[in-house]
C-alpha cells in the first residue's frame, strides 16, 4: 500500500505538480495554487470596495452590493461556478478558459464572503476613530485609508489567511468544469492506472491537507500575536500595513 | 460690507437658535450664545443636559435641526462641499474625553500625520513641529512610544498636541479629564491651561469646577438642552441665579 503511493508519487510526480505543462497548459498544483493566489489577490481590494459601499450612507451604492452579497453568499459555490460556465459565453459570446471562469467566480465568491469580514472589522473599532479623523479635518476617504482601513485590516489578516484556505479547498470543484488544477491532475493519474483510485485520492488528500494544516497553523499564530497586541502593549504591528514612517506622497 | 469683518474680530464662534432632536426628543433648544477670541468658556451642567452635543455641533460632527453656527465668519451648518467643510474643521481642535489616538501610529506619528495628509505640510517640516508640540506637553520622550504603551494622562497630552498641529484658533475639549484617574487630572489640566495663558480660544465641557474658577472667562450653564446661565465664574459660584444652576452647585459640593 505504502509502496503503491510511492511508486506512483516517483512516476507521477510532475504530472501532480504542473500538470502537462509545457505540452499542455500550465496544471497540477502549481495551478491550484496560482488560482488560489490570484483569487485572494483579486478579492482582497474587491471586498474592501464591496464593504466601503455597503457602510455607505447612500442607498444607491448600498443596495446592489447587500443584494450581491446576500445572494452570493446564499448560495452554494458550485452553483456559481456552473452559472459562470453556462452564463458568461453566452453573454459575451467568447470563449472563455475554465481558468479564467473559475477564477472570475472565486473572487465574486470570495471578495463577498471577504467583504462582511472587512466591514465587522471597521464596525469593530466604533466610532471614536471616524470622528478624531474627521475633527482633524481629513475627508471620508481619507479617514479609512490613513486611520481605520490599516487598523481593521491588520486586525483581519487571520481572517484573509483562512479564506485562502478555504480558497484552496473551493478550486477543487474547479473540477467539474474541468480546471486543470491537482485534483485534476490526480483523476488523470487514476484513470491511467485505473485500479488504484483509493492509493492516488489519498495522495491528493495528503497534500490538500499538509498545505491547509500549515496555513490554519500560522493563522492561529498570527492571531493570536495580534489578538495580545491588541490587548496592550506593543502596537508595532501596523508595519506590516501601514507606512510605519509617514511617506511623502499625499492623497 | 464691512460688519461681517468686524463680527470675524469679536467673535470666534456664534452660536445662533440652534436645535436638535434625536427623534422626539430634543436634546437642543435654540440655543444662543458667543464666544468672543482669547475666551475661555467653561461648559457645566447635569449630565445628559447636552454638553456633549452641542460642543460636536460647533465642528460638525453632529448635525442640527435649525440654527447656525458662524465660525471664521461663515455658517459651519451652512450646505456646502464637504471639502469646505473638512477645511473648516481642520481649523477646530478637538479633544474627546475617550482621547481616540491613532492606536497603530506612534506618538510622533499621531501628530505629524494630519498636518502632512490634511494640510500637505512636508514631513520632515510636520515631524520637526510634531516633536516641539510633544516638548510642550511635556511628552518629548515618549515620541516613539505608541499610545497602547501611554497612561490616560498622557494619551489625553498627545491628543491636545495632535490637534494642535493643525494649528487650529479655537480648540473644543469634552470632558477631557473624565475617562482619567484622579493622580493624572492635573498634568492636563496643566496643560490647557497654558494654552489659556497664551491666549488660546477655548471651550470646554468641564466638571473640573477648580478649572473653571481660575481659568474660564465665562461659564455656560447647560440645563435640559438650554443655557440657563451665562456668567463669570465670580459670579456663578457666588451668587448662581437660576435655582437649577444652584441645585447644580450644591450637587457638586455635596
Ligand atoms: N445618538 C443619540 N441618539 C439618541 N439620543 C442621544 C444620542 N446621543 C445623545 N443622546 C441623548 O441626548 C441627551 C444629551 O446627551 P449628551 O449631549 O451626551 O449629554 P451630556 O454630554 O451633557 O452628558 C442625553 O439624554 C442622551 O441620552
Ligand atoms: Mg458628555
Amino acid at each position: 500500500m505504502i509502496s503503491d503511493i510511492l511508486v506512483i508519487i516517483h512516476d507521477y510526480w510532475l504530472l501532480l505538480l504542473i500538470g502537462q505543462y509545457p505540452n499542455g497548459p500550465l496544471g497540477g498544483l502549481a495551478n491550484t495554487l496560482i488560482l488560489s493566489a490570484l483569487s485572494i489577490a483579486l478579492a482582497f481590494p474587491i471586498s474592501i470596495v464591496l464593504a466601503l459601499a455597503r457602510l455607505s450612507k447612500w442607498p444607491i451604492l448600498r443596495w446592489p452590493v447587500t443584494v450581491l452579497v446576500y445572494v452570493t453568499r446564499g448560495v452554494p459555490l458550485l452553483m456559481l461556478i456552473l452559472w459562470s460556465y453556462f452564463l458568461v459565453p453566452l453573454l459575451t459570446g467568447a470563449d472563455v478558459p475554465s481558468f479564467i471562469t473559475m477564477l472570475t467566480t472565486l473572487v465574486v465568491y470570495q471578495g463577498a464572503f471577504l467583504s462582511e469580514v472587512v466591514r465587522a472589522g471597521i464596525v469593530a473599532l466604533g466610532n471614536g476613530q471616524m470622528d478624531a479623523g474627521r475633527a482633524l479635518g481629513h475627508s471620508y476617504l481619507g479617514t479609512m485609508r490613513y486611520i481605520i482601513l490599516p487598523q481593521a485590516l491588520y486586525n483581519m489578516i487571520p481572517s484573509i489567511l483562512s479564506t485562502f484556505v478555504s480558497t484552496i479547498k473551493d478550486t477543487t470543484l474547479g473540477y467539474v468544469i474541468n480546471v486543470p488544477d491537482l485534483t485534476f491532475a490526480a483523476s488523470q493519474v487514476n484513470n491511467q492506472l485505473l485500479t488504484q483510485p483509493f492509493q492516488v485520492f489519498l495522495i491528493l488528500a495528503l497534500v490538500y491537507y499538509a498545505i491547509c494544516w500549515s496555513l490554519t497553523y500560522v493563522a492561529h499564530r498570527l492571531e493570536r500575536r495580534i489578538t495580545r497586541r491588541r490587548a496592550g502593549l506593543g502596537v508595532r504591528l501596523a508595519a506590516v500595513i501601514a507606512p510605519a514612517k509617514i511617506v511623502s506622497e499625499q492623497s | 460690507m464691512s460688519t461681517p469683518e468686524l463680527q470675524q474680530d469679536l467673535h470666534a464662534i456664534r452660536i445662533s437658535k440652534v436645535s436638535k432632536r434625536y427623534g422626539d426628543f430634543p436634546v437642543l433648544k435654540e440655543i444662543n450664545a458667543e464666544v468672543t477670541r482669547g475666551e475661555v468658556v467653561v461648559i457645566c451642567g447635569p449630565s445628559g443636559s447636552g454638553k456633549s452635543t452641542l460642543i460636536r455641533t460647533i465642528n460638525r460632527l453632529e448635525e442640527i435641526n435649525s440654527g447656525s453656527i458662524s465660525f471664521d465668519g461663515r455658517d459651519i451648518h451652512a450646505p456646502m462641499k464637504t471639502r469646505e467643510l473638512n477645511r473648516m474643521r481642520s481649523r477646530i481642535g478637538f479633544v474627546f474625553q475617550s482621547f481616540n489616538l491613532f492606536p497603530h501610529l506612534s506618538v510622533v506619528d499621531n501628530v505629524a500625520m494630519s498636518p502632512i495628509r490634511v494640510k500637505g505640510v512636508a514631513p520632515d517640516v510636520a515631524h520637526k513641529k510634531a516633536l516641539l508640540l510633544l516638548d510642550r506637553v511635556g511628552l518629548a520622550d515618549k515620541a516613539n512610544a505608541y499610545p497602547g504603551q501611554l497612561s490616560g494622562g498622557q494619551q489625553q497630552r498627545v491628543a491636545i498636541a495632535r490637534a494642535l498641529a493643525m494649528e487650529p484658533p479655537v480648540m473644543l475639549f469634552d470632558e477631557p479629564t473624565s475617562a482619567l484617574d484622579p493622580e493624572m487630572v492635573g498634568e492636563v489640566l496643566a496643560v490647557m491651561k497654558s494654552l489659556a495663558a497664551e491666549g488660546m480660544t477655548m471651550l470646554c465641557v468641564t466638571h473640573e469646577m477648580g478649572f473653571a474658577r481660575d481659568v474660564a472667562d465665562r461659564i455656560w450653564f447647560l440645563d435640559a438642552g438650554q443655557i440657563l446661565e451665562i456668567a463669570t465664574p465670580e459670579e456663578f459660584f457666588k451668587h448662581p441665579r437660576h435655582p437649577r444652576a444652584q441645585r447644580f452647585l450644591a450637587d457638586l459640593r455635596h
